[in-house]
């Protein structure tokens, strides 16, 4: 299935379902922040990413270990 | 000897130490330029003289001693809580010693005020504050950069010499380019960190100097990394533009600064100039974002917030409020993203010594709509900061802003990225510019200082 923008729907759906209120400009905020974001959000999402090997706990102060 | 106000904050230290200057005269005579300057500006929230004037009476005869210092609103002091520009924050804030806070007491250094900072520190504008907003020395209707918006507007006119600032996605480096500053992000751990009320979970945050010119962050950020940053000559540097939009979707006069820069650099340390590309770059600003979001999540819950303090800006709250719906299987994805970048970064540093492209792709926009004007458009501030300002927080690198230019009476920043553990050698290289330059661009004050205003 091909995803789609349901931000109209999405949105008030999502916070509903977590018990979370907005008024009317928060709203308009997080449809912004949605409209912004979900198209990369997206397309990350649709990356595999199993063959990148997950560092666990990276040490950020260093480069990665070779491999 | 005058004053000492205007005085870099390696001639204030020298001074003193000569006992050409006396600290407590030059204490006092900052606190009076605070309260001349500062009602225009908004960069300095509190002062606390008689806290400072302990502080320097206690002060010992360290490499800053008697040094007056501006620290971000996101640091608890002794004294004071940090607000992190914001009527709520996420996580319990109480006064203590932060790091920070104790490498400038141990350096001799004197906290003079809290800078100003971008509500929960969510923005590269500095445009919205608890405290309302700073604003930019060079053009009092232009956002001085975010988050650390205070500590920035406070060095560029000239309250203080140095500032301590924090960049969790660019917050140092924004402010620095918008004000005409030289702006470090250390390397992931390097420089103080504890007592930041996310300094258990976050993975982008560290702790930084603004100033006007490199070996004033040296100096600063000596003390804040706990060991002296040795001065080296960087010799045959080989330079690496990044390809793309973070390098091409800027404005002209931005790109024509930053280009001149880059050859300057080139032309001083005998190096070269390479093309990299970087794939990667989109999804890891994205991954940046997502995780710096995620990691600030901790303490939430759906009922507070539905209960956050209404002096919270709608922004703010909007933005809290979606953070949560962002799916657990994006931030996953996002951490995955991040070893690529990291491995990615580790094989580009064994071809380049540098990483160059504009810290921010278009001077300061107006405080009221901060919209900024590329080739490809209109865009946010925000997103088009963010192009490149992530990628150092994601995977850990050292990066610096150095101011090149101007366009519009505005500076413009270049930034350049090295491999984890170089930051002298950022510093080596924004010094080899300023030589390049004739110092030209850290030399320059705001116009409401009684300067001509900028040229390119």
């Amino acid at each position: 299935m091909e995803a789609s923008d349901h931000t109209g729907d999405f949105i008030p759906a999502a916070l509903a379902a977590y018990g979370i209120e907005a008024d009317e400009i928060e709203l308009a905020v997080i449809q912004a922040a949605h409209q912004t974001l979900w198209p990369p959000i997206l397309e990350l999402l649709d990356l595999d990413t199993a063959a990148v090997p997950l560092e666990r706990d990276p040490d950020l102060s260093q480069a990665p270990p070779s491999r | 000897m005058s004053d000492g106000l205007d005085l870099s904050l390696r001639q204030q230290a020298a001074a003193i130490a000569a006992g050409e200057l006396d600290p407590a005269a030059l204490l006092e005579a900052t606190l009076a330029r605070i309260e001349e300057r500062n009602p225009a500006l908004n960069a300095v929230v509190e002062t606390f003289p008689e806290r400072s004037r302990e502080m320097l009476a206690a002060a010992p005869r360290g490499p800053l001693h008697g040094v007056p210092i501006v620290i971000k609103d996101e640091w608890p002091l002794p004294w004071r809580a940090q607000r992190f520009g914001a009527a709520e924050m996420l996580a319990p804030a109480a006064p203590g010693e932060s790091g920070p806070y104790r490498a400038l007491r141990d350096a001799g250094a004197v906290i003079v005020g809290v800078g100003n900072m971008h509500e929960l520190g969510a923005s590269s504008t500095g445009n919205i504050s608890v405290y309302g907003p700073a604003h930019n020395p060079w053009k009092l209707d232009r956002c001085p950069g975010g988050s650390s918006s205070g500590p920035a507007a406070s060095v560029a006119a000239r309250l203080v010499a140095g500032a301590v600032g924090a960049d969790g996605v660019g917050s140092i480096r924004y402010p620095a380019a918008y004000c005409g500053l030289t702006g470090l992000k250390p390397t992931f751990g390097r420089s103080a960190m504890a007592g930041h009320h996310m300094a258990e979970v976050s993975t982008t945050i560290v702790s930084g100097a603004l100033c006007a010119d490199a070996a004033d962050c040296r100096a600063l950020d000596s003390a804040l990394f706990g060991e002296e940053l040795a001065v080296g000559e960087p010799r045959g540097l080989r330079i690496g533009v990044i390809r793309g939009e973070v390098s091409e979707d800027v404005a002209p006069d931005v790109r024509e600064a930053c280009e001149a820069a880059i050859e300057d650099l080139r032309r001083e340390s005998g190096g070269e100039v390479r093309e990299i590309e970087l794939p990667e770059l989109a999804a890891a600003t994205l991954a940046t974002v997502l995780i710096a979001n995620s990691e600030s999540l901790g303490g939430i819950t759906p009922e507070r917030l539905n209960r956050l303090d209404p002096e919270l800006s709608p922004l703010g709250r909007g933005l809290l409020k979606y953070r949560v719906l962002v799916p657990a299987i994006a931030t996953i994805k996002a951490g995955r993203l991040r070893t690529l970048a990291r491995q990615t970064l580790a094989r580009v540093f064994e071809e380049v010594d540098v990483l160059a492209c504009p810290t921010a792709p278009a001077v300061a926009p107006s405080l009221e709509a901060p919209v900024v004007e590329l080739p490809s458009g209109h865009l946010t501030a925000d997103e088009a900061n963010v192009r490149a300002g992530a990628l150092a927080n994601l995977t850990g690198i050292p990066a610096i802003s150095v101011p090149v230019g101007s366009s519009e009476g505005l500076p413009v920043g270049l930034q350049l990225q090295a491999a984890w553990g170089r930051d002298e050698l950022l510093l080596d290289a924004a010094e080899a510019i300023e030589r390049a330059n004739g110092r030209r661009w850290v030399e320059a004050v705001p116009p409401a200082l009684g300067a001509e205003p900028l040229e390119a």
